[in-house]
């Protein structure tokens, strides 16, 4: 491919809890667009924090120098809530526990992907354009469930959840789809179809993907690039095929063992 | 980990003081009277025999002797090291015999149980008098009966009607999660949480006199009081259900850059609509029952009707009245429970 620019820019990212603890060091890094990046480290080293970070449902520390998606510095300290909404709207994230509104029918929780784009008052009283249900429909289609969209989200199976969570992002037309352990709550069957259709979104859609994965085969599957968080410092940065036995007991210590999903 | 100490004191006065004042006063001041006549040295006395039990309690604690009060309130980490002996030999389990015994005997004193009353034949007589009317119901009033129901029905439907709205907008104010943060709505959660208890702690009968005074007799000073109770019950209710709702649903909603008026709208509504719902018909229930109640002091409805007729010892009438509140009561609560099982 020819010279890729940087999609998002980070630099000195820091995000320090009310109780003190420091989740996140200083941490930074570059994405290029089209890139599936999965971010892996154990659990609380930071690799959510850091992603909430990155559309503003954490609020970066105010000494973060840089947070830059598409030339504008959301982590600067004059940055105004409407800004903060307009980058959400232009980044679509995946949940652990997807996020759906169970009571809500499928095709209704795709819709709220569109949320942004529509008046306050027309979305209240449920009103949606012909083309936005028309656009819903094809994004359940492109997720393999496009049969179910009548039926309450809450009683779909975890996958299934999983995949309208990723409709509803996709509905958002986004540069850039963050995925916070996308597949930690599902079985090792349904991991690898949820995982699937992200490289899919990736490789069809041209969509970035920032991913947190703890199954270390996985990564090796689907990352086109690996970071490796520990203590809430970027202890690794680059290709999944080069991290070996050694680099994988620094990242999760001298006693973990490599589970591998088939 | 907490440590209950003044509990552990409290407790304990409590229940070695009763025990001393119930010997105190069952040896030196028997009667009603004798007590009336020294309220101020019986107080003070019992004050003193309440210290006393807790200074026993403390030098027991000292001493390595488990009380009732240490027993209950005893912090998680420290287990009794002896948790094999039987509960009924130990120090605590005899003090709690002891204690539960002495106030059984105590209140059956005081409440005047006596055997001979139930089993006299004059009083047996009027009550057999009293049922036989009931239970031959008179219903030529039955017109009067139902528009009198009719009325109660609909004082518990403004009251529930009008009480919503408040408790609606209160509730936001009075969730923890909603309030903690700030300073602010600290202060806004704490006194709106005392006010709403202390006005759910005076039963609405008491509201309905002293509206009845207000407004004069009838449904509205009913209705009034109602209102006042179910706005207290139900703020504390919804706002219970705010704080129970899920935080996942409400950043799914955000993450996708909607308005706060948006996130409130998808993710918070859907998750509370239903238990609200649910709980505004169990109030209309509660409240319908509860009017027949604040008829009898001049709230108006059923409940004034029967308080006539009670007081005109017209049997068969109250008989009917009594059907007629039964079938209304066990209909709303039939329906409502119908609908709140459907709702879920």
């Amino acid at each position: 491919m020819a010279q890729q620019e940087n999609l998002l820019e980070v630099v000195g990212l820091k995000k320090t809890y009310p109780n003190g603890v420091k989740a996140l060091k200083g941490v930074s890094f570059n994405v290029k667009k089209g890139e599936f990046l999965v971010i892996i480290g154990l659990s609380g080293s930071g690799k959510s924090t850091m992603l909430r970070c990155l559309n503003r449902l954490n609020d970066p520390d105010l000494d973060t120098v840089k947070i830059q998606f598409e030339g504008v510095n959301y982590a600067a300290a004059d940055i105004t809530s409407a800004q903060v909404m307009g980058l959400r709207a232009r980044i679509g994230m995946v949940f652990q526990h997807f996020n759906l509104i169970d009571r809500h029918s499928v095709l209704s929780n795709v819709l709220m992907g569109g949320l942004s784009r529509n008046s306050i008052l027309k979305s209240l009283f449920g009103i949606w354009s012909a083309e936005e249900k028309n656009r819903a429909l094809q994004l359940l289609d492109l997720v393999g469930i496009r049969e179910k969209a009548y039926i309450r989200a809450g009683q779909l199976s975890g996958g299934q959840q999983q995949r309208v969570a990723i409709a509803r992002a996709l509905n958002q037309n986004p540069k850039l789809l963050l995925a916070d352990e996308p597949v930690a709550s599902l079985d090792p069957a349904t991991c690898h179809t949820v995982m699937d259709y992200l490289q899919k979104v990736n490789r069809e859609l041209g969509v970035t993907i920032i991913c947190n994965l703890h199954f270390l085969s996985l990564v090796r599957q689907y990352a086109s690039r690996v970071i490796a968080l520990k203590a809430g410092e970027i202890i690794y940065d680059g290709s999944p095929d080069q991290i070996d036995d050694q680099w994988f007991k620094k990242i999760f210590g001298e006693s973990a063992k490599d589970v591998h999903i088939r | 980990m907490k440590n209950f100490n003044i509990r552990k004191r409290l407790l304990d006065g409590l229940s070695f003081g009763f025990l001393l004042a119930t010997a105190y006063f069952s040896i030196f001041m028997k009667t009603r009277q004798e007590l009336e006549a020294g309220i101020f040295e019986a107080s003070l006395m019992a004050f003193l025999f309440f210290a006393m039990g807790a200074l026993a309690s403390l030098l027991l604690d000292r001493s390595g002797v488990q009380t009732l009060g240490g027993q209950i309130f005893r912090s998680s980490q420290i287990r009794d090291p002896q948790e094999a002996t039987p509960w009924h030999t130990t120090f605590w389990g005899l003090q709690l015999i002891v204690t539960f015994a002495v106030l059984v005997a105590s209140g059956i004193f005081v409440t005047e149980v006596s055997i001979r009353e139930l089993m006299s034949e004059d009083g047996f007589q009027g009550a057999v008098r009293i049922f036989k009317g009931i239970t031959s119901p008179n219903f030529e009033i039955l017109p009067k009966g139902i528009l009198a129901i009719i009325e109660t029905i609909f004082i518990a439907l403004i009251s529930t009607v009008f009480a919503v709205p408040v408790a609606f907008l209160l509730a936001f104010f009075s969730a923890k999660n909603l309030t903690r943060g700030s300073f602010k709505g600290a202060a806004v959660y704490t006194l709106l949480r005392s006010l709403s208890n202390m006005t759910r702690s005076i039963e609405p009968i008491i509201w309905a006199i002293i509206f009845s005074v207000w407004v004069g007799i009838g449904p509205f000073a009913g209705a009034l009081s109602l209102m006042l109770h179910s706005i207290a019950s139900l703020t504390k209710q919804y706002s219970e259900i705010i704080e129970c709702v899920d935080d996942g649903p409400i950043e799914g909603i955000r993450s996708t850059g909607a308005g706060t008026v948006q996130v409130v709208w998808f993710a918070v509504v859907p998750q509370i609509i239903l238990p609200y719902v649910s709980f505004t018909i169990y109030r209309w229930d509660i409240n319908v029952r509860m009017a027949t109640v604040i008829g009898l002091v001049g709230g108006g409805g059923i409940g004034q009707l029967l308080m006539q007729y009670q007081g005109l010892a017209k049997w068969p009438e109250v008989g009917c009245l009594v059907l007629l509140i039964t079938i209304v009561v066990w209909s709303m609560d039939a329906a409502s429970s119908y609908i709140r099982e459907a709702l879920k």
